[in-house]
């Protein structure tokens, strides 16, 4: 089990890397932990001709704290946001998802920003970031772009991506001390893939109450105002207050018809938002 | 071959990697450390773990050539380390391994829990070995060994060791290029690619019955604003009905009930161009038909074979219903990834797409040779918008007629 033939070329600059990619003609693919494109490229399922490695590139690592938000670079790994390792806008969100995503040994290098251009549907991120209202900050050459991370993901691996345009950071606002979240991962075995995912976030401050159904076998389903689905605020017990027909009208909407994961998607979103509530 | 800087074990090593070897093999095959073994070779478990800048990480989906410049220490560095003795010890002692394949892996996995983890209780040990597979043991034994060497280095006073390390991927260093334009690396040639699919070889009843009873179904219905006959003169032209669906294209005329088509697609990371044959059946008394495909991608090896049916109901003078069933089965490599939900909704996708293709068509809106154009991630994020503004509409009118799901991909 090898990957077939490649060329590779680590550009030390984003732009080089846009431009290497724009050149290539959609048979390239950028690379950076090779955690998720990794094990494609062994099972011979991608077979791009030519990798793009973002790894050299210091800009993707950086990481800066403003008044109101974030900003972290696309390279940043899950063992770093694991570990605390750089400034928390989430009250310990995202270090708590990231310490949910496969291994230790996978975390040191799979990093933020290639698992959400990746958008394998059943990962973590692509559910997380955007329940957190973050957005994807771009680069092509044709300029920056600030792309809504919910409205980044299409499908199962499509994104809006263009195929020359690199995510350069992840904006995410800082939420307010009195914010409230929970976020529920389903897995039979510790590290796999999702089966499903719900997320709840609830920011009195920033006027925000948002909830994510995630690893649905498409783009997951935000919502942005999610007192639809309690039939009301915020508040204590919000799990036993789930209208869960107004889950699998989502579901529907999504056409998503599996038993198993119209099963799961209402429990997952049930038990974040127990823990959301919990006192 | 790229010529790559590596430190392994403690000594400079220059070598040379092609792009494509992975570093388990790189260390194997190149440097002759065959301490680190390769089990499943996509990241699951854990036999390839080696230290990479002090830390674990999977040397079989680490490309050697993205490691230029790095740390690397295997199983046979650690020899003099104090923590792995005390681990190789406790492992022989609790009986923490019986055929060895995990043990390098599980080991430096273990020596990781001790350092970065000192107060970590059975729970969390067990959790941060879940990936680490061992089909013999049943961990009871590893588990105890880590938990007898954490008991010692307790005693001593031992507490977390910080690996400190800058931000992003373990490994990753500065590019040898610098400001310069870099240069690509060009990979060894390509071995030749599998064989195309006999196109001459007829399909047995069997592998049809096959496809009918474990196949993977996929049902789109939707309505055309045409007679049925209308409708059912235009599916007999199997060159019209196949420019409908994104990618797909038929390679010369057909050839009685047999035709030669391929199709390609391109999502994401995945590119495929299956190449094949149909053959197409019409039941004129039910205004039903049936059309057998099976292609194979040469690319990853991949064979796929796919039933159509299609039934068309007339739903007074000026309107048709068509209702189409997709069942399909798929063989090799991306039969393997073993994530059947993500195939079918791209099947999902595909189906959705041809119907609106189909209606357009039907309609005579369908602009020039779309079909040509592999399905790309743009075609589906047109899709998809169509879709919300579709259900965004849907909203806003009175519900008298109930929207249904295939009227939520309508293009008009």
């Amino acid at each position: 089990m090898k990957p077939s033939r490649f060329d590779f070329v680590r550009p030390a600059s984003l732009n080089e890397a846009a431009r290497l990619l724009g050149e290539a003609g959609g048979v390239a693919k950028a690379i950076a932990g090779s955690q998720s494109l990794g094990p494609m490229l062994n099972l011979r399922i991608a077979q791009p001709e030519l990798l793009v490695d973002l790894t050299s590139i210091s800009e993707l690592t950086a990481v800066t704290e403003h008044r109101d938000h974030v900003e972290i670079g696309a390279c940043v790994t899950h063992a770093d946001i694991e570990d605390g390792r750089i400034p928390d806008p989430s009250l310990g969100l995202l270090s708590f998802v990231a310490g949910g995503i496969a291994y230790r040994a996978v975390r040191n290098r799979g990093t933020l920003g290639g698992s959400l251009a990746h958008a394998d549907p059943a990962a973590d991120w692509i559910s997380a970031i955007p329940l957190l209202g973050a957005e994807l900050l771009t680069q092509s050459s044709r300029g920056a772009r600030v792309i809504a991370a919910e409205r980044s993901m299409v499908s199962s691996f499509v994104t809006t991506l263009e195929a020359d345009e690199l995510i350069r950071a992840i904006r995410i606002p800082k939420m307010s001390p009195r914010s409230r979240w929970g976020f529920c991962k389903f897995n039979q075995k510790v590290g796999e893939f999702a089966h499903a995912v719900g997320g709840i976030l609830y920011d009195p401050d920033n006027r925000r109450f948002r909830a994510v159904l995630g690893a649905i076998e498409t783009a997951p389903i935000i919502v942005a105002d999610a007192t639809t689905l309690f039939a009301g605020p915020f508040g204590p017990d919000l799990d036993k207050r789930l209208d869960v027909n107004a889950v699998l009208a989502l579901l529907d909407a999504k056409a998503v018809t599996d038993e198993y994961t119209r099963q799961l998607a209402p429990v997952a979103l049930k038990r974040a938002a127990k823990q959301a509530s919990a006192s | 071959m790229i010529p790559v800087s590596l430190e392994i074990n403690g000594k400079t090593t220059d070598a040379q990697a092609d792009p494509r070897t992975h570093l388990a093999d790189f260390l194997r095959n190149q440097q002759y450390l065959t301490g680190t073994h390769i089990g499943c070779e996509h990241g699951v478990c854990g036999a390839c773990t080696v230290l990479l800048d002090g830390v674990p990480a999977r040397s079989c989906i680490t490309f050697a050539v993205a490691c230029d410049g790095a740390q690397i220490t295997t199983i046979e560095g650690l020899r003099d380390d104090p923590i792995m003795a005390d681990l190789r010890e406790a492992f022989a002692a609790n009986h923490a391994l019986q055929c060895g394949y995990c043990t390098p892996g599980m080991l430096i996995s273990c020596r990781d829990i001790l350092m970065r983890l000192p107060d970590a209780d059975e729970a969390r040990i067990r959790r941060e070995l879940s990936g680490n597979l061992c089909r013999c043991t049943g961990y009871v034994g590893i588990v105890t060994a880590v938990k007898s060497v954490q008991q010692k280095r307790k005693a001593t006073g031992a507490s977390a060791i910080v690996m400190c390390k800058t931000l992003g991927p373990v490994g990753a260093r500065p590019s040898r290029e610098g400001g310069r334009a870099p240069a690509v690396r060009r990979g060894s040639e390509a071995a030749p690619s599998a064989p195309p699919l006999d196109q001459t070889a007829p399909v047995s009843a069997q592998q049809w019955r096959t496809v009918e009873a474990e196949g993977v179904e996929l049902r789109q219905s939707f309505q055309v604003p045409f007679a049925r006959d209308v409708v059912w003169n235009y599916f007999e032209h199997l060159d019209r009905v196949v420019r409908c669906m994104p990618g797909a294209r038929l390679l010369g005329s057909p050839v009685g009930n047999r035709a030669e088509g391929e199709v390609n697609v391109k999502l994401g990371p995945f590119v495929s161009a299956f190449k094949g044959i149909a053959e197409i059946e019409r039941d004129p008394s039910r205004h039903a038909g049936v059309v057998r495909a099976m292609g194979r991608d040469a690319k990853s090896g991949s064979n796929a074979r796919a039933i159509i049916s299609y039934r068309l109901q007339s739903q007074g003078e000026a309107a048709t219903q068509v209702d189409v069933s997709v069942k399909f089965l798929l063989a090799g490599s991306l039969a393997q990834f073993g994530r059947l939900g993500l195939i079918k909704d791209v099947a999902d996708h595909l189906t959705r797409v041809f119907a609106n293709n189909l209606k357009a068509a039907l309609s005579g809106t369908l602009g020039g040779n779309d079909s040509d154009k592999p399905l790309t991630a743009g075609s589906l994020a047109w899709l998809a918008l169509r879709g919300r503004i579709r259900a965004v509409l849907a909203k806003l009118r009175p519900r008298a007629n109930p929207i249904t799901r295939s009227d939520r991909f309508d293009s008009r």
